[in-house]
């Protein structure tokens, strides 16, 4: 995938490979989710975390990507590093251990994490903008945030999945974590962020991504 | 008979009498069980003036206005029949001058009466089985049910087939122990195992006799099937050909019930009667997409008389007695036998004079099946489910509702829940299952024990952890999980151009009614349906809310036939295949299906009743199997679907099915024929058993089915929540989460207490496992295999389904492969 300048990898896992710089992206983790539930007596499967962790140890060690850059919600609330179970702390920091982890911070995680890494607003990368929220206008800006999902229709069958979105200016990365839902591209949060006529839109499939036409689009 | 007219208080027998009616002889059987301190189980059809004989007892016994506090609970599947029955009521308790006390509860009724309710009691509350458990979770409960001396249940049959059924036997069993001099008298249609019905109301109270009631039949229904002059259709639901014909049995009488299967069923039938009501009779519209505001005025006009036809779905099927019927008709498969009998029963609420009933097929393997139902219904035959047993999700609920009312020992609990019929035989295991996973979420990982829902007590009594748990409780309470649903309303059409996007959409316009949201994902702007009895078409959502406008067009382009809620019975099933393999009954067949069978033998072979038909042919570029194994859409979709992941792994390259209630087609690149002649295919080895096995483990996975069915038993089971005090979720976020809280625990624990209620709901609902698997072992080395050069004249039907009905097998991923091939092409110029 060709983006501002810029070859990637994207992946089925949701997780943008950057071979440049040997770096990963992911977007929206919001790792401990579930147990944010339970606290409100929902008591949501404590597994989401665990899974999330392992879908990024695989992706890193199949890419063999040297930096982790999240690009904000990686926990779900402010405080839910503190919520982590034994195991799940363990293994996040056995995976901040091996790679140089930067978290920016998100609508959800605005404050720096006791974890490790470095946490920071936004960051400027070979040119890019790397941030949270998507903008108008902005050229060369890599964020998540929104959750896009496509959902497609052709010859009778349909399917709705995650989705890489970008017109060359603004990419939008699908949520990572295990526990996070999507939101279609046709649907009013998206409105004016694009220009449509240079779309492309890349689908998360089971062991490939798929590049789709936009004029395949429906909402829903 | 020991109890006569005689043993009633005189001024009930006074009342009779000024009316000049004597009480049936089942009203004083009821009576007399009562009299013998025994529950009742009273079986009898419509009409039967069953209502009635529940209240006597209670009548006779609160005639001397020194009874205190509540005495009888009414409780019915509808808040509709409650207010009726209050009615009917409320008019001979005022014309006796009886000092008895009648009020409703349902939903409806206002938060201060119902508080009131609570504390000062009428002597008989009607309500439904949702108010009691909601009552149940109060401290008060005891208090207020202490008293209690009869319980009356109406429509029995058609609450113990439902989660609403669980739910209601185990309010039964705490209302047993709140009250010691408690007897039941249910009322049920007739049904295939009244005895299952009678210990079902027997089992909260195991010292207690309970009595079996039984009326005569009354006369036997008249039942025909449309006899036409047109052609029948091979394939469709719509039963156009119909339409005359029906309009002029509609005009020679009064006022007919016609029943379809589905809603959009009865749209198109509604359609195609005004089409041509040059009369213009009154004919109205009846489903549950309706507005309730619809639906009522519909009722009412109909209890007026004022209506010549109603075209409903089973919507009507329960209810209020409507006794100008004069004929009902089924139009499109009957499904049952005494699904079909109960219709019928709503026609002519009499016992005397015979109902009478006009069968339609749509289509000429209906022409069988209404064949069959002819037979059954001649026999009296019943096909009734029987109760369903044991779900962890309203066991969950229950047991969280039973910590609101007071703190409880987990023995004494059990012990109680092993007398409601549903959960005899629950093991103490899995009664700790459930217990574990209402305090914290029952995971192996144990997570969340500060979050804990229910603490335990140094004594050793569960309670709960704060009163949000309670509140919270009661907002969650009930069974019926409602598909999200989007409203429909009509905009003023703004000449709609293809290729244009709408931008925002003026509100204003009237509701037509509510539509299930799964539906309108699929449509483009510009889709015709069919709606509210009007050709619709879409112009775009905003929020809740889905936008239509009256369309020019004659054919509406989405079908939207989704699909009967009922499967064929296997009664009904086993009688279609015996009429197909007796040429000797094909005489009262019409020509043209009589026709149809012998094509058949003579170009295939005819399906057998003990063997499974499997026919392979090409046709086109592709290779079709075909199977006959009359089981019912769901069952036949989830074979399908095992049978797709065995045929990849045969290398026979399936592209996807197709399934209608009585066959199953398979279609792919790989020459099947060839195949299974050369032995690398034995179908034997493809239909064996063991797909239930490691084959439905692997799609259960995936599935969108399991997913639906997850969602449902989460909800009920409290780990998602209906709605927030204040703020109400809507159906597409409880969706959408859902679906990945079932991905997350179906990986880490899949035999997690939920997912076991899942399976075992899918099992029996969405993808009917039980049945397909009694299929499997019937047919076990008995499979006929007849390779053809070309369409059987019985595979037909299906194959004119195929781009009509939605197609299964890989579609997510190759949706996606096709459109990206297709982004390629034009990448390449080629489009």
């Amino acid at each position: 995938m060709r983006f501002a300048g810029h070859n990637f990898e994207p992946l089925p896992s949701g997780a943008l490979h950057w071979p440049g710089q040997q770096t990963l992206l992911v977007a929206d983790l919001h790792l401990e989710k579930m147990s944010s539930f339970a606290r409100r007596g929902q008591m949501l499967p404590p597994y989401d975390t665990g899974m999330t962790l392992a879908r990024l140890e695989a992706d890193l060690r199949r890419t063999g990507a040297k930096r982790l850059i999240s690009l904000g919600d990686s926990f779900h609330r402010a405080d839910a590093s503190s919520l982590l179970t034994h195991s799940d702390r363990m293994r996040l920091d056995a995976l901040t251990d091996i790679v140089d982890c930067i978290w920016l911070s998100g609508n959800h995680d605005p404050a720096p994490h006791a974890i490790g890494g470095t946490c920071l607003p936004e960051l400027e990368l070979a040119g890019l903008t790397l941030t949270h929220e998507p903008r108008r206008g902005a050229a060369g800006l890599i964020s998540g945030h929104l959750h896009p999902a496509a959902h497609i229709h052709i010859e009778g069958r349909s399917t709705r999945r995650p989705c890489f979105v970008h017109d060359n200016r603004l990419m939008i990365l699908p949520a990572y974590g295990a526990s996070t839902g999507s939101i279609n591209i046709m649907s009013p949060a998206f409105i004016g962020l694009f220009n449509w006529p240079g779309l492309e839109v890349t689908m998360l499939g089971r062991d490939r991504t798929y590049p789709v036409s936009p004029k395949r689009l429906v909402r829903g | 008979m020991g109890v006569l007219l005689t043993d009633l208080p005189p001024v009930i027998t006074d009342w009779f009498a000024a009316k000049g009616w004597a009480p049936r002889e089942h009203q004083l059987a009821v009576l007399e069980s009562w009299h013998a301190k025994a529950s009742a189980l009273l079986i009898a059809p419509t009409g039967a003036g069953k209502t009635l004989a529940g209240f006597l007892p209670t009548l006779s016994d609160l005639v001397d206005g020194e009874f205190e506090g509540l005495h009888t609970l009414y409780i019915s599947p509808l808040k509709a029949l409650a207010v009726d029955v209050a009615r009917n009521l409320t008019t001979p308790i005022a014309e006796m001058g009886l000092p008895i006390k009648v009020e409703t509860r349902t939903g409806d009724t206002p938060a201060s009466r119902r508080a009131r309710q609570r504390v000062k009691p009428p002597h008989i509350l009607l309500t439904t089985p949702e108010q009691i458990a909601l009552l149940l979770s109060h401290p008060q409960a005891e208090l207020l049910f202490g008293s209690l001396r009869r319980i009356v249940l109406d429509e029995l049959h058609a609450l113990v087939t439902s989660k609403r059924g669980e739910l209601l036997s185990l309010a039964l069993a705490r209302l047993a122990k709140l009250a010691p001099d408690l007897r039941i008298t249910a009322l049920s249609a007739t049904v295939a195992r009244p005895d299952l019905l009678r210990d079902w109301i027997a089992q909260p109270l195991p010292d207690k006799p309970t009595h079996l009631l039984t009326t005569s039949g009354g006369a036997p229904p008249v039942l025909e099937i449309l006899d036409t002059s047109q052609r029948l259709p091979w394939a469709g639901h719509s039963a156009n050909y119909a339409h005359h014909d029906l309009y002029e049995t509609i005009k020679l009488h009064k006022t007919t019930l016609l029943f379809v299967n589905t809603r959009s069923q009865a749209e198109m039938l509604f359609q195609g009667l005004w089409a041509i009501n040059d009369d213009m009779l009154p004919i109205a519209l009846h489903h549950g997409s309706l507005s309730v505001e619809q639906r009522r005025k519909v009722e009412s006009a109909m209890v007026e008389g004022r209506l010549k036809a109603v075209v409903c779905t089973s919507t009507l099927d329960l209810g209020i007695d409507w006794g100008d019927v004069d004929l009902v008709v089924q139009v499109g498969a009957p499904k049952g036998s005494s699904r079909m009998l109960q219709r019928i029963g709503r026609a002519n609420h009499r016992l005397d004079e015979p109902s009478k009933a006009l069968l339609v097929p749509s289509n000429r393997f209906e022409v069988l099946e209404c064949e069959a139902a002819l037979e059954a219904v001649a026999e009296s035959h019943q096909d009734s489910e029987d109760p369903i047993t044991g779900g962890y999700d309203v066991l969950a609920q229950h047991v969280l509702g039973m910590a609101c009312a007071e703190p409880f020992l987990a023995d004494e609990l059990f012990e109680e829940i092993r007398r409601a019929w549903p959960y005899r035989d629950l093991p103490r295991a899995q009664f700790d299952r459930v217990l574990d996973f209402v305090a914290t979420g029952g995971y192996a990982l144990r997570a969340y024990e500060r979050y804990a829902r229910l603490k335990k007590t140094e004594d050793g009594h569960w309670r709960i952890a704060n009163p949000q748990v309670a509140q919270q409780y009661r907002l969650n309470i009930g069974t019926i999980v409602e598909e999200p649903m989007v409203r429909v309303r009509l905009v003023r059409g703004r000449g709609f151009k293809k290729g244009q996007t709408t931008g925002p959409i003026g509100a204003g316009g009237r509701v037509l009614g509510e539509m299930e949201e799964y539906f309108f994902g699929t449509l483009l702007i510009g889709d015709t349906f069919m709606f509210g009895g009007e050709i619709v078409a879409f112009e775009g959502m905003k929020d809740n809310e889905a936008f239509v406008s009256r369309a020019q067009a004659s054919d509406p382009k989405i079908p939207s036939y989704m699909g009967g809620r009922f499967p064929l019975s296997t009664y009904l099933a086993e009688r279609v295949r015996r009429i197909m393999d007796s040429p000797e009954e094909w005489t009262k067949l019409p020509d043209q299906v009589s026709d149809w069978l012998r094509l058949q033998r003579d170009i295939s072979v005819l399906p057998r009743r003990d063997s499974l038909l499997v026919e392979t042919f090409p046709r086109g570029a592709q290779n079709y199997m075909v199977c006959y194994p009359f089981e019912g859409r769901l069952a036949h979709q989830t074979l399908g679907m095992l049978l797709t992941r065995r045929l990849e792994r045969a290398r026979a390259r399936p592209l996807g099915f197709i399934a209608s209630e009585y066959a199953l087609a398979i279609w792919g690149l790989g020459d099947l024929s060839g195949l299974i002649r050369t032995d690398r295919l034995s179908l034997d080895d493809l239909f064996s058993e063991d797909m239930l096995g490691d084959d439905l483990e692997d799609w259960l996975d995936e599935s969108a089915l399991m997913k639906r069915t997850f969602r449902n038993c989460a909800i009920i089971a409290g780990l998602i929540e209906r709605r927030h005090p204040g703020k109400e979720k809507t159906g597409r976020q409880i969706t959408m989460s859902s679906d990945l809280i079932y991905d997350v625990l179906y990986q880490h624990e899949p035999d997690h207490i939920l997912i076991q209620a899942t399976r075992h709901d899918a099992a029996r609902g969405l993808l009917d496992i039980e049945r397909l698997g009694d299929m499997l072992r019937r047919i076990r080395s008995h499979i006929v295999h007849k390779p053809l050069e070309r369409v059987s004249p019985l595979a037909v039907p299906l194959m004119l389904d195929i781009g009509k009905e939605p197609i299964f097998g890989e579609g997510r991923e190759s949706a996606m492969a096709d459109a990206a091939d297709e982004l390629i092409r034009e990448a390449m110029g080629q489009i």
